[in-house]
């Protein structure tokens, strides 16, 4: 090759080479100018934020970037950038139960002004560390506490009334879920969520609770192996019966699908799922689904706290900004602009907003639900114990252990998990 | 040339290695050591054995690297069937060799998220075109859950495994097969040994060293493997495809453990060195025109 | 009869294989009434180009797809300059006891490090240098994970070069840099070429560290960005095939291009192929 060609050859590799790292300059600068960057859970959860975070940005010339993740992956995203101080979040989206976890060592920016009181007090309670007694934290952002769907429709055939107790649903779910009853329709009486972590732990905790079992004892000793908490589990597994095969897999779209599409006629499901059961294009039992509180049993029934919350970690470098949006997102005016898209909201005012009653029937019970309703266990570890916790039940409902034994090895598995802790 | 080389004498390679053994030493150095030392810390930075002593203990672990083993033999042995026929069935074509194979090397060419991402359509027990095309066929698919269901969840993920990666052992085996002079095949046809004679006694032996490399390269990714399960079942359900890999990634991000997270690394490590140790042996380059 | 049965086998053993590429294709071009459908439909449905316009139009994608090339073309150069030198210099010169092979096994040895041992260390590492999602310190990353299979593959594709070129050409007044440059490359360009389309694959396809080190959409890759659509509830089958086939596309490409030094290349040097 003669020199000269070669020659140019290098300078042309160089600069080729140096593109890159122009390139990567240039975009240094933007750290200059106003952003806000929001990371999102990935589902119908962050759909109204998403839009809000667009229209704020645009009304005060800030530059919005969301990071949209799945479940898992946000979890560990947001604590590896707290817990490693990058600061590459601005906003985080946080599910409570992650809470104890994300919020531990000065991980979050304290809110610069208390919240009002129409926020509904559970959701409040989860936003401080210590909870319910400590500095707020968090703004809840997504008003989530478990309500019980049923096929108001059927029941009226049937001649039952509203469930109250578990022993009603379960008389309920034999009763319409009986072979040949109607004919050439494929009716399950019940359908949950029993795949392995997070989806067996949230549709078992009610169940548990109504026994009056718990995972963990004021001790924080495991109490997952209590009589009461095998009994709940066996009941868990007889209302399995009447539940499509496969639940044992089971995840939110699944249940949610077979509601929708008139295969199964009762579940425990979040709130964030009514508006698909009414929208014609995607359901096929609009206006037939009812709703009630948690079913009781042994104790009045509560329904499961899963709301979602809003923080600014301390490492974020736009945290007058981020607070500025977290405060007007949670605003009354920009509530019910979120439930209009079909968020539930965590203000008083906005369930109880006559605009409002017209469209989205539910609200009334949501309310009742989202004030009595009951957070998981606060721990730093729950990450790990609804993990292990989850297993069991998993296995319990795929058949694959007996409700006794699988208890007895949670139990032994989350003080171990508890013991590392301390 | 019999002349003297004044220019070698004295000269060195050192400088011309360096700075991709600086490089190098900073990226796996650097790690290793801080491994070493995160795994050896408890909480509040005290100096322990304690994550090494819960991993002698540990069934959690224990039954994530069952799993790795079985699914690396599994794969294994099905794979190097698979490739070792495909690559005699190719080689016996008299025509359009080259097409057939280009087109049975392109599952191991995708991204392996790619890959993962397609059979994760395919796989889902509603929509999927797997359970689909079975339903046209008259099966019942509802017990059918692939990479949902418990049971099948392992065999699901050693399917798209095999289906990735058999062109690889097809590949090198093919290769191997070609370079195999054909004088001593046609000895032993002149001699009148049947076909399975010659391969079993010929073939084999010739093709032994390409089987060994590829077999230990494959191995080794195998043990390690991570990309299609993350995103095939993320280890699920449950901890049904949960290798040694996946467990590490989750003690280490989503229980926030790294000390944990470390210790087990060590065990995948060595593990990985054993493979590594045999390739290295086989894969010295010798010098122009000697194989 | 029996050539007919062994054509039939391999057509049979290629569908197989391109089936669950060609349905990924599919799913890409099809309306969401049609991904659904019962029964499946391989052919006849009316094609969109809906996903791919979302995907890269509005979505991310197109902003991952920058990332992925950027980060391919920067770790590759990296790699050549800093590993065709060495890989010269373990074949070239006279090394004692053997050390030559030591060092070269060594350097085989961090390519086979499982990432998920490195991964934190590294990432702590990183961050110290500020370059936590960033592309050049994935690029850095990613230098390292192609110097071995650099170095190893130029071995043998240099130790294919008998010396005596060289060293008539040194006798002759050339300096060894010289020779190297203007004698020796261009005699492995081949080799050099095939080794740059593998570091380019091996950086396109990587998973766990982009997904680990990456935070924002700025800075996250093809692979990353495919994975972050698979969530438990309605996934974007549409958008995330689309961005599939954006992905596998240029590996395609590349591997028919090299298509001679692909078995080489995978056995990291150790089969000629």
């Amino acid at each position: 090759m003669p020199r000269a060609r070669l020659f140019w050859l290098r300078v042309f590799c160089v600069r080729v080479g140096l593109l890159p790292v122009f390139c990567l300059l240039l975009s240094c600068n933007r750290a200059s100018e106003r952003s806000l960057t929001i990371a999102v859970n990935a589902g119908v959860e962050g759909t109204a934020l998403k839009m809000a975070a667009s229209e704020w940005g645009a009304a005060r010339g800030v530059r919005i970037e969301v990071v949209e993740l799945p479940y898992a992956n946000l979890f560990e995203k947001e604590q590896l950038d707290l817990t490693s101080r990058t600061g590459a979040y601005d906003v985080i989206m946080m599910d409570d139960p992650w809470f104890p976890r994300l919020g531990e060592e000065g991980n979050l920016t304290p809110l610069p002004r208390a919240p009002d009181a129409d926020f509904v007090a559970p959701c409040l309670d989860v936003c401080r560390n210590p909870y319910r007694t400590g500095k707020y934290y968090a703004l809840p952002y997504v008003g989530n506490s478990q309500l019980f769907f049923y096929r108001g429709d059927l029941f009226t055939r049937y001649n039952l009334a509203a469930p109250r107790t578990w022993d009603d649903v379960l008389a309920a779910a034999r009763k319409i879920g009986a072979p040949g009853n109607p004919p050439n329709e494929k009716m399950y009486g019940y359908v949950m969520r029993a795949a392995s972590g997070n989806a067996v732990v949230a549709d078992f905790m009610p169940l548990l609770w109504a026994f009056g079992g718990d995972v963990l004892d004021s001790a924080s000793k495991p109490a997952c192996d209590s009589p009461a908490a095998v009994d709940a589990l066996r009941f868990m597994l007889e209302l399995g019966k009447y539940s499509p095969p496969g639940y044992a897999g089971f995840n939110a779209d699944e249940v949610s699908a077979h509601l929708l599409e008139s295969t199964a006629a009762m579940s425990i499901n979040w709130p964030a799922w009514i508006a698909a059961m009414d929208d014609p294009a995607k359901s096929k039992v609009v206006g037939k689904i009812a709703f009630a509180p948690m079913p009781s049993q042994r104790v009045p029934g509560v329904g499961e706290l899963g709301t979602w919350l809003l923080a600014v970690p301390a490492a974020s470098r736009h945290a007058a900004d981020a607070f500025d949006f977290m405060f007007w997102a949670t605003d009354a005016p920009q509530m019910k602009q979120a439930a209009l898209r079909g968020n539930p909201p965590t203000r008083r005012s906005v369930f109880q907003s006559p605009d409002l009653a017209a469209k989205f029937r539910a609200f009334p019970v949501q309310l009742a639900s989202l004030e009595s309703s009951r957070p998981r266990p606060r721990t730093a570890q729950w990450n790990e114990i609804e993990n292990a916790f989850g297993i069991y039940l998993s296995k319990a409902n795929a058949s694959a252990m007996e409700p006794a034994a699988a208890m007895r090895d949670a139990a032994h598995d989350i003080a171990q998990i508890v013991n590392r802790g301390r | 040339m019999t002349q003297r080389r004044p220019h070698l004498l004295g000269a060195s390679g050192l400088p011309w290695i360096l700075p991709a053994v600086a490089v190098l030493l900073a990226l796996s150095i650097y790690p290793l050591i801080y491994a070493v030392k995160v795994s050896l810390t408890g909480p509040g930075g005290a100096f322990t054995f304690a994550n090494f002593a819960r991993l002698a203990g540990d069934r959690v672990f224990a039954a994530a690297g069952v799993q790795t083993l079985v699914l690396t033999i599994a794969a294994l042995i099905i794979e190097f069937t698979l490739g070792l026929a495909l690559a005699l069935l190719i080689d016996s074509l008299a025509r359009a060799k080259s097409f057939f194979r280009a087109g049975l090397l392109i599952p191991m060419l995708l991204p392996p998220v790619v890959a993962a991402v397609a059979w994760r359509l395919i796989f889902n027990p509603q929509f999927g075109v797997l359970n689909g095309t079975l339903r046209e066929l008259g099966l019942n698919t509802a017990s059918l859950l692939w990479t949902g269901g418990d049971r099948s969840a392992l065999a699901s993920v050693i399917l798209v495994d095999v289906w990735e990666w058999t062109p690889f052992l097809f590949l090198l085996l093919s290769a191997g097969l070609q370079a195999i002079p054909p004088e001593p095949v046609e000895a032993a046809r002149i001699d009148g040994a049947g076909a399975w004679q010659i391969f079993r006694d010929v073939t084999l032996p010739l093709l032994r060293p390409v089987i060994l490399l590829a077999l230990l390269l494959r191995a080794m990714d195998l043990v390690r493997i991570f990309d299609q399960i993350f995103i095939l079942t993320q280890g699920g359900p449950g901890t049904a495809t949960e290798t040694v890999s996946l467990y590490i990634y989750r003690t280490a991000f989503r229980f926030s453990n790294f000390g944990y997270a470390a210790a087990m690394s060590f065990v995948l490590l060595a593990a990985t060195m054993v493979f590594a140790r045999g390739l290295a042996q086989i894969m010295r380059p010798r010098t122009a025109g000697v194989r | 009869m029996k050539a007919v049965l062994r054509y039939l086998a391999a057509v049979a053993a290629l569908m197989a294989a391109l089936a669950p590429v060609y349905w990924l294709v599919t799913i890409s071009l099809k309306r969401e009434i049609d991904q659904f459908a019962y029964p499946p439909r391989w052919i006849g449905f009316a094609p969109t180009l809906q996903h791919y316009v979302e995907a890269f139009g509005s979505g991310s994608f197109g902003m991952y797809f920058t990332n992925s090339v950027l980060l391919a073309a920067m770790s590759t150069v990296a790699a050549l300059l800093i590993g065709v030198p060495a890989a010269y210099g373990l074949t070239r010169f006279e090394w004692p006891r053997d050390w030559n092979n030591r060092i070269a096994d060594w350097i085989l040895s961090t390519r086979m490090l499982p990432p998920i041992v490195t991964i934190v260390p590294l990432f702590l590492m990183l961050r110290e240098m500020h370059l936590i999602n960033s592309l050049l310190g994935l690029a850095i990353v990613y230098t390292g994970f192609n110097l071995p299979f650099v170095v190893w593959m130029m071995r043998g594709f240099f130790a294919e070069v008998p010396r005596e070129i060289e060293e008539a050409a040194m006798l002759d007044g050339e300096s060894r840099v010289g020779a190297l440059m203007r004698i020796v490359l261009p005699l492995v360009k081949p080799g050099l070429a095939a080794t740059a389309v593998f570091c380019l694959v091996v950086a396109w396809n990587e998973f766990l560290f982009a997904l680990i080190l990456t935070q924002t959409n700025a800075a996250m890759t093809l692979p990353v960005g495919i994975a972050s659509r698979v969530t438990q509830y309605e996934i974007k089958w549409g958008a995330m095939s689309a961005a599939g086939v954006v992905a596998m596309l240029p590996v395609l490409v590349f591997a028919t291009a090299v298509q001679k030094y692909l078995v080489r290349g995978l056995s990291l040097g150790a089969v000629k192929g």
